[in-house]
């Protein structure tokens, strides 16, 4: 068991409304800095797998729309808010330390 | 030459799900004249020895509304047996249309099908204005043969402008879209589609036209196919709960037409929701309507190992393991107090779409020759074989091959019992293959040669020829298609010959083969040697011939009036 900070991107890196595609594990992983806030989540939508680097859309701060079925998911909570009750997308605690984006895996 | 074609030796597939046979077929002017033993000579000889010679595919549910007007022949359509085509599902269709309305239109296709706005402003040149207009601009064009449904969406921008994705119409607006429906129908439309999913919304976010539409509305111009006594009626209203089987039951009931609705598959999240939409439908049919329901083939599997795995991303302690660097994870997953917490995880009473069952994820490589007793074996019955609990067989085995140990998982379609109830149902039309939309996320073109190489030969969930019958005459017969679906004389030489022993999809590759140079996924396939169209073989071991014998197929209202005159 363990907490671990990964850092994913320097303070400052994403210009606003920006996305770095991140390599985590072997994962991939999006990292956007959208209203301010920095978001991490898988790259694939959990729905059919559509690459969100191409699909994804921004509607507001927390919500991507993937842009093959207009599946709609909070970047928060990764709940699929369109349809509801379908699979969530994978979402990961981005946070600011020092002067490092980091992403906080807890096991 | 008393034959234009002559198919030779092969096992008649009829389409009508009758016990196959081996007889000769001889194709006459594009049509069956002869099956069984055939000694007259033919300008051109297929022999056929091996192979199940069957009617031609018929893929229902496409979008290739505008892809057609570019491809001929609807790639990768034919190289998959499949002969003939009905687009215009889900409310969308490209006709009728009127000078002002092309950008709602595109607007709505764009989204709705993710299908690229400049591939559609590169190809389609508006060069219509009813829905026949648009299919005569089709015609002698084609190398398939196609035919349409007359999309809401269209009519009702037609009928509104810009208020169609604003408000309710007037009754002299419904009443206008009735007009333009029957023209429509008139024109050679198969039907009608529409589409009230809550997902769907156009370009700029607005809800597609036909989402405002009303039940007032929505009967209305259904009832213009009921007072004729024609045509499909396809929808998409996001509705496949139980409750909601009232309203297809009064939509069939009131129309006497037949109803298309979707979707019905076989999903872990939901696990009993496929074998209760089969029990709500059922009575429908009982009462003597019709409302089938649209299944896929193609089910939704994850091959992985854990160095790469998104599995059990719905679990927390699960899913931060999977994205740890690999050696910080290996030694997680060897740690006893990790394995509890994953061990909770799984216990957790929260839902989940992961279906926590250790008899559906497989062992399907291996690394060392000493495991490959266990390819094959669930996760369940590996856990037997070495006496252990299933989670620690499981991590226990990946451990022990450096985490390279593939296993195989499915999530919808993953229960082959269920898969074959739903694949057998009468109420159930197979295919969903969207061809022609979605075209840079996914390719199901091979809808039908999966079912024939995973469904029929692996896992021998319905025999052959109940497969092309669903493929074929089943198709036909729901939408209206006069002289195709069967391998009988005075059919249409439509015909995929394929090896019944080899058939099968591949998995989707990239292809620069769109309008403006754009990049779409197709799907090729094995096992499929020859397609026919009309007489004409259009397809070969995977190369295009370059004929184009694909005709316009239009619906019972046209035909009945061009008898008529």
């Amino acid at each position: 068991m363990g907490v671990s900070f990964i850092p994913v991107a320097r303070i400052g890196e994403l210009s606003p409304g920006s996305v770095k595609e991140v390599d985590l594990g072997g994962r991939q992983v999006l990292l956007a800095f959208v209203e301010g806030k920095y978001f991490a989540f898988s790259r694939h939508c959990p729905h059919e797998e559509a690459d969100l680097k191409a699909a994804g859309q921004f509607l507001d701060g927390t919500t991507i729309r993937c842009n093959n079925h207009s599946y709609c998911y909070d970047l928060k909570s990764g709940e699929c808010t369109l349809p509801k009750g379908a699979a969530p997308l994978t979402v990961l605690p981005a946070e600011e330390r020092g002067e490092e984006v980091c992403i906080r895996l807890e096991w | 030459m008393a034959y234009d074609l002559l198919i030779r030796g092969g096992r008649v597939v009829d389409g009508s799900g009758l016990p196959s046979y081996v007889a000769d077929v001889g194709v006459k002017d594009g049509k069956v004249v002869a099956v069984g033993k055939l000694n007259d000579g033919a300008a051109r000889v297929i022999e056929a020895a091996g192979l199940a010679v069957s009617p031609g595919f018929i893929d229902h549910h496409t979008h290739l509304d505008a892809q057609m007007l570019w491809d001929p022949y609807g790639t990768c359509e034919p190289q998959h047996g499949i002969t003939t085509v009905v687009m215009g599902n889900c409310g969308l269709s490209l006709a009728p249309t009127r000078s002002g309305i092309e950008d709602a239109i595109v607007k709505s296709f764009v989204r709705v099908e993710a299908i690229p706005r400049f591939a559609l402003e590169a190809g389609v040149k508006w060069n219509w204005h009813s829905y026949g207009e648009y299919l005569d601009y089709l015609e002698g064009k084609l190398g398939i043969n196609v035919g349409g449904l007359v999309g809401h969406i269209a009519v009702r921008h037609n009928a509104m402008g810009e208020d169609a994705v604003e408000r309710k119409a007037t009754g002299a607006e419904v009443q206008k879209m009735r007009g333009l429906v029957l023209e429509a129908m008139e024109g050679g439309a198969l039907g009608m589609s529409t589409n009230r999913n809550e997902r769907h919304m156009r370009e700029d976010g607005k809800p597609v036209a036909s989402r405002l539409a009303d039940d007032e509305e929505f009967f209305g111009l259904c009832d213009v196919l009921a007072e004729r006594n024609a045509g499909v009626i396809e929808t998409i209203l996001g509705r496949n709960k139980i409750e909601h089987f009232e309203f297809y039951h009064e939509l069939a009931k009131r129309t006497q037409r037949p109803v298309l609705w979707q979707s019905l598959q076989h999903r872990w999240a939901e696990p009993n929701l496929w074998r209760e939409q089969l029990d709500a439908v059922e009575p429908i049919f009982r009462a003597g309507y019709q409302a089938y329901g649209l299944s896929h083939t193609v089910p939704l599997v994850r091959h992985f190992d854990l160095t790469n795995c998104q599995v059990f991303d719905e679990f927390p302690t699960w899913k931060n393991l999977m994205f740890l660097p690999v050696e910080v994870r290996k030694q997680a997953f060897a740690d006893p107090a990790t394995r509890q917490k994953m061990r909770a995880d799984l216990a957790s009473p929260a839902p989940t779409n992961f279906h926590r069952r250790w008899d559906i994820p497989k062992v399907e490589k291996v690394v060392k020759p000493e495991n490959q007793k266990y390819v094959g074996k669930s996760i369940e019955q590996l856990a037997k074989m070495q006496n252990k609990d299933p989670l620690d067989a499981f991590l226990d085995l990946a451990l022990d091959e450096d985490l390279a140990t593939v296993f195989w998982n499915a999530n919808n379609g993953g229960d082959w019992n269920a898969m074959g109830k739903i694949l057998r149902s009468p109420y159930v039309l197979v295919g969903t293959s969207d061809a022609g939309a979605h075209v840079q996320f996914g390719a199901d073109f091979g809808y039908g040669t999966i079912l024939l190489g995973l469904w029929v030969r692996e896992r021998q969930v319905m025999t052959l020829e109940q497969a092309i019958h669903k493929l074929t005459f089943h198709v036909a017969s729901i939408f209206g298609l006069q002289g195709r679906g069967l391998l009988r004389p005075g059919y249409a030489a439509d015909f995929a010959i394929f090896d019944p022993k080899t058939v099968q999809a591949h998995e989707p590759e990239w292809a620069n083969d769109y309008p403006a140079g754009s990049k779409r996924l197709v799907q090729r396939c094995v096992g499929m040697h020859y397609t026919v169209v009309n007489g004409t073989v259009i397809h070969e071991d995977g190369r295009m011939t370059g004929d184009l014998p694909g005709q316009v197929i239009r619906g019972p209202l046209y035909r009945q009036q061009k008898a008529a005159a």
